[in-house]
């Protein structure tokens, strides 16, 4: 008990329980709001913050839950690493009523995929993240492209590249690259992996068109003029301040963009007229004429398995992943709600643009989810440590590569 | 530095008259070690033992159940496998470079200590600066000082371009890390140094002098040859120091662009990957590694390890 | 006259090299958390770019920051007692006793002080994850004692080596109890050294990182260079260097005074633990 000094969450024995929610370090302070309104007169709710990479947060998670940590209550989790968790009886599945309630008609198709996993839901979406593509107007127009029609990476890179501008992606070696890997491999018509279910022998996709196609588009970007110095390191972080300055760049990223530079407005490190030149329009294609799967992400919030207040976990995780909570969270926060609901009310409507609110919910609607896998982790690593660095990507060895790689891996044949 | 004389003892053979004392004294002697012995076996041995009988299994914790004996199989991947050696031979480097450099830049410091006359305490506080600060903070700092965002390094040096990725390639990234470790470890190795140039008698020096020797003769003939014992030991300590280097990498580059070490990969499989097996049987062979190059450097350079271990 | 220019040029580098970087993690710390994001390169902030001490109130403002500091502070403190009086006891033995087994306590110590620490966190954890000792200060305090044991064990020992321990005697034959001769002859002759070794062993501690990170998971017992590690500013996406740095300096204060006060007794130390001759 030397250790509890000032932990509430020690407080245990008798006294009302406090229920420890694990949080990814994403709009904290929307969270907390959340934890104390859905606090109720059985339970408080206590934040604990996660580290900012995703990783880090599975790797933080997972050693708890596997030392069976009966504190872990609630958790906000990645989508790609629910099936993961889930597999391993790490979450609580949730009851039938719960359920249906988890993953009704009002929660986007995509969101409600990302929580069900061997015909049992185990995680309420809380809120959907999808990127689009952000630019300049300016720099768009310089390059002549019309942006109101679908455009390609060729296209945005070579307008980028003429113009003075760059193209600004995530490539660091961590989870954001495959989420472009995959959004580009996905905008080519195939797919990392596929028949996930089949665990370890999932079959290997990646050495395919659609791969060359992909790693033809990084290949493109790391040896043009229009790639940040930072490209081999570059994060969702790293490339904002590119954007207004000098030519400007093209931007994929996710949906806290736009809030992030209208809070740059507010305290006047960017000015209304430079706001007014930022656009934005859907995921750029991988090749001409093929449709483009922008990347899914965003936040499910789970119940520990060992968690000695299933219950009430259950009740509050309901709670924090209700419609009003999502419209809190994308009002204050830029994190956009997982259900139809929350999209159409006034709050929204005021607090965005209406064709980006469009934009928003069509690309969640229609994008691509990475590969739902109890693998996940491992698949990522290993296409993380074949495609990184980005400047040694090369079409017609990557993909290949990268699945050899993958089932040497996934038969414990080779490290990580 | 302090010399040591064993302690004064009559070590006469083995009076019958001596024996029960002598057995009293054991005992004692004993007694008062052990609990220092049960911590740092408990710790190490028994984690050891642990390790080398999971090494045997295929293991996840994210798959508990799925736990099977696989005999050697998890050596036989690791040690026909390209990253095991790709990171071996990175470490190696990492070793190599910064413990040589250390030394020569430790020995300049070191001779300036010797010599210094007014100042020392400040010049001592300051090396020790280095020394006791967190590793993590000395990658941090030396992380954002190359960073071209926010450093200074691309400013410093003309012939860099100022948005040069220094963390964007393996060998700039590389040196980045070791200037961050050479600049944490240098003072340590200064340090034992000096203790062993305190050794070296002024008289030899002058007798040199008085020969006509050069500076550099001095040097080559008198100082080096008799701080013997101490380059070796401090070489020692440094370089098995070295070879586990994992703060640095984590800090800077988190293993990217192929900084990776075999101290960061024995990490990632057990504590990130949960791969328990395998991760095993890499600390199993990481820890031996270290046993070789502990044994090589004392079977090349004849360290004294008596001196080292203090048997007086 | 030419060794004298050469020495102060020395002196000279050994200031810049260790204090340069200092300097720069201070002089970043005042950076303004604006201006890293927009990117801000030179040595010390540019004009407007500084942010006074507002990355220090952040940083002290900062939970998992506070309770890291108390973590570190109370792990560290409790492993360098704990690891001195235990190695006290051994060095008296090897430095006092002639018993079976002395070589064995010094060999272990050697090879313990080599030991790669990472081959062992697998394990701990794995280890420490059934006993409940996962992600609580003991489970930190155990294997910083252990690591620190060698070091201690060396440097007391030979300290206790040079204590002459016939004064003991003297002293008794003076009149002295036995107890007295200890408290006013022994203790003050080994003090330094039983010093020495604590403030080795609570560098040792204060600088982990590989058991800070592989064995806790929350604030409840996480150490500072883990929590830094982990540092997320109020933007998730960009490392808040300037924040980072302040907190670095803040971590560093506690060094820095040890180093001010008992500079002597670390050179000492350090030098008397790992060479003989």
């Amino acid at each position: 008990m030397l250790l509890c000094t000032g932990l509430a969450a020690c407080s245990g024995g008798s006294g009302k329980p406090t229920l420890n929610w694990y949080v990814n370090p994403d709009g904290v302070d929307t969270l907390k709001a959340l934890a104390s309104s859905c606090s109720t007169a059985d339970y408080d709710i206590e934040i604990q913050l996660l580290p900012s990479g995703a990783t880090d947060q599975r790797t933080q998670l997972a050693r708890r839950l596997a030392a069976k940590d009966s504190s872990t209550d609630l958790m906000s989790l990645d989508p790609v690493f629910v099936a993961e968790f889930a597999n391993a009886k790490w979450l609580e599945r949730l009851p039938d009523d719960a359920a249906s309630k988890a993953t009704d008609d009002d929660v986007l198709a995509g969101a409600a995929e990302t929580v069900t996993w061997d015909d049992g839901v185990y995680a309420f979406p809380q809120w959907a993240n999808t990127q689009v593509l952000w630019y300049r107007k300016s720099l768009a127009a310089a390059g002549g492209l019309d942006m109101t029609q679908p455009v390609t990476w060729d296209q945005i890179i070579d307008a980028a590249a003429d113009n003075g501008g760059t193209v600004g992606v995530q490539a660091n070696k961590y989870e954001a690259y495959v989420v472009l890997i995959n959004a580009l491999i996905q905008g080519a018509g195939g797919d990392i992996i596929s028949d996930n279910e089949a665990g370890k022998d999932a079959k290997i996709d990646i050495d395919s068109d659609a791969g060359r196609d992909a790693a033809a588009v990084i290949q493109k970007l790391a040896s043009s003029k229009a790639a940040q110095p930072d490209l081999t390191t570059s994060n969702e972080g790293t490339s904002l301040g590119q954007m207004f300055g000098g030519a400007g760049e093209f931007m994929t990223n996710w949906t806290f963009v736009y809030k992030n530079y209208e809070g740059l407005v507010d305290s006047g490190d960017i000015t209304a007229d430079e706001f007014a030149d930022l656009g934005w329009a859907r995921y750029p294609a991988t090749v001409e004429g093929e449709e483009s799967k922008p990347p899914i992400g965003g936040i499910d919030i789970g119940v520990g398995a060992f968690s000695k207040h299933t219950d009430f976990a259950l009740e509050a995780a309901a709670c924090v992943t209700s419609s009003e909570a999502q419209v809190d969270l994308a009002v204050n926060e830029g994190l956009m709600p997982s259900r139809t609901s929350a999209y159409e009310t006034p709050e929204l409507a005021e607090a965005y643009p209406p064709d980006l609110l469009q934009l928003f919910s069509e690309s969640v609607d229609s994008g691509g989810p990475r590969p739902k896998s109890s693998y996940y982790a491992t698949i990522s690593a290993a296409v993380q440590s074949v495609w990184h660095s980005p400047t040694s990507v090369d079409p017609d060895k990557t993909p290949e590569e990268s699945a050899k790689f993958l089932r040497d891996v996934l038969d414990g044949k080779a490290l990580l | 530095m302090t010399a040591v004389t064993a302690p004064p003892r009559s070590e006469g053979a083995a009076k019958p008259e001596l024996s029960d004392r002598a057995r009293a004294e054991t005992r004692l002697g004993q007694r008062l070690v052990a609990p220092a012995i049960v911590l740092m076996l408990v710790v190490t041995a028994f984690p050891m033992i642990r390790a080398l009988y999971l090494s045997l299994f295929s293991y996840s914790l994210t798959a508990p159940e799925d736990r099977e004996f696989v005999g050697l199989s998890n050596y036989l991947t690791a040690l026909t496998d390209s990253l095991f050696w790709r990171d071996t031979f990175v470490t190696v480097l990492y070793m190599l470079v910064t413990v040589s450099v250390e030394l020569v830049i430790g020995f300049v410091f070191a001779m300036v200590m010797h010599r210094v006359v007014f100042a020392r305490g400040v010049i001592r506080t300051s090396i020790l600066i280095p020394y006791g600060i967190i590793t993590v903070v000395s990658g941090f700092a030396w992380q954002f000082a190359f960073s071209f965002q926010n450093g200074f390094v691309n400013d410093w040096l003309p012939f860099l371009d100022t948005d040069f990725n220094w963390f964007g390639d393996t060998t700039p990234a590389v040196i980045a890390i070791m200037v961050s470790e050479i600049w944490k470890t240098t003072p340590f190795m200064s340090l034992l140094l000096l203790a062993g140039l305190a050794q070296v008698s002024e008289d030899m020096i002058e007798a040199a002098k008085v020969d006509g020797a050069t500076w550099w003769q001095r040097l080559w003939k008198v100082i080096l040859p008799n701080m013997r014992a101490a380059i070796m030991v401090a070489v020692l300590f440094r370089a098995l120091d070295a070879y586990r280097i994992f703060d640095n990498i984590f800090v800077m580059t988190s293993g990217a662009v192929n900084t990776e070490s075999i101290s960061f990969l024995t990490y990632r499989q057990t504590i990130e990957q949960f791969q328990l097996g395998i991760g095993s049987a890499l600390s199993v062979l990481l820890f031996l590694s270290v046993l070789v190059i502990a044994w090589l450097i004392v079977k090349l350079f004849k360290v004294d390890l008596a001196a080292a271990r203090q048997e007086g | 006259m030419r060794q004298k220019i050469g020495t102060v040029i020395g002196c000279a580098l050994i200031l810049a090299w260790c204090l340069l970087p200092v300097a720069w993690i201070i002089s970043l710390s005042f950076k303004s958390q604006t201006a890293i994001t927009n990117g801000s390169p030179g040595f010390l902030p540019a004009s407007g770019d500084s942010a006074g001490w507002q990355n220090y109130q952040d940083v002290l403002d900062n939970d998992q920051f506070r309770r890291a500091i108390i973590n570190s502070v109370g792990i560290s403190l409790i492993a360098t007692a704990l690891s001195v009086i235990i190695a006290t006891l051994a060095a008296y033995a090897i430095a006092r006793l002639e018993f079976q087994g002395k070589k064995f306590v010094l060999t272990t110590a050697l090879a313990i002080a080599m030991f790669p620490v990472v081959s062992l966190v697998g394990p701990l954890f794995d280890m420490w994850r059934t006993f409940g000792l996962y992600d609580t200060w003991p489970g930190l305090i155990i294997p910083y004692m252990s690591f620190t044991l060698p070091l201690a064990i060396w440097t007391l020992s030979a300290f206790f080596r040079e204590i002459p321990w016939e004064m003991e005697q003297a002293a008794q034959v003076d009149g002295a109890t036995s107890w007295q001769a200890f408290r006013k002859v022994i203790v003050p002759l080994a003090a330094p050294g039983v010093f020495t070794a604590a403030i080795l062993t609570f560098f040792f501690a204060w600088n982990d990182f590989v058991f800070g990170i592989s064995l806790t998971s929350t604030e409840r017992a996480r150490p500072i260079p883990a929590a830094l590690s982990f540092f997320v500013g109020s933007d998730p996406f960009n490392r808040p260097a300037s924040l980072l740095a302040a907190g670095a300096v803040v971590s560093t204060i506690p060094i820095i005074v040890i180093v001010l006060i008992f500079q002597r007794k670390i050179v000492a130390g350090l030098t008397s633990g790992a060479v003989k001759g």
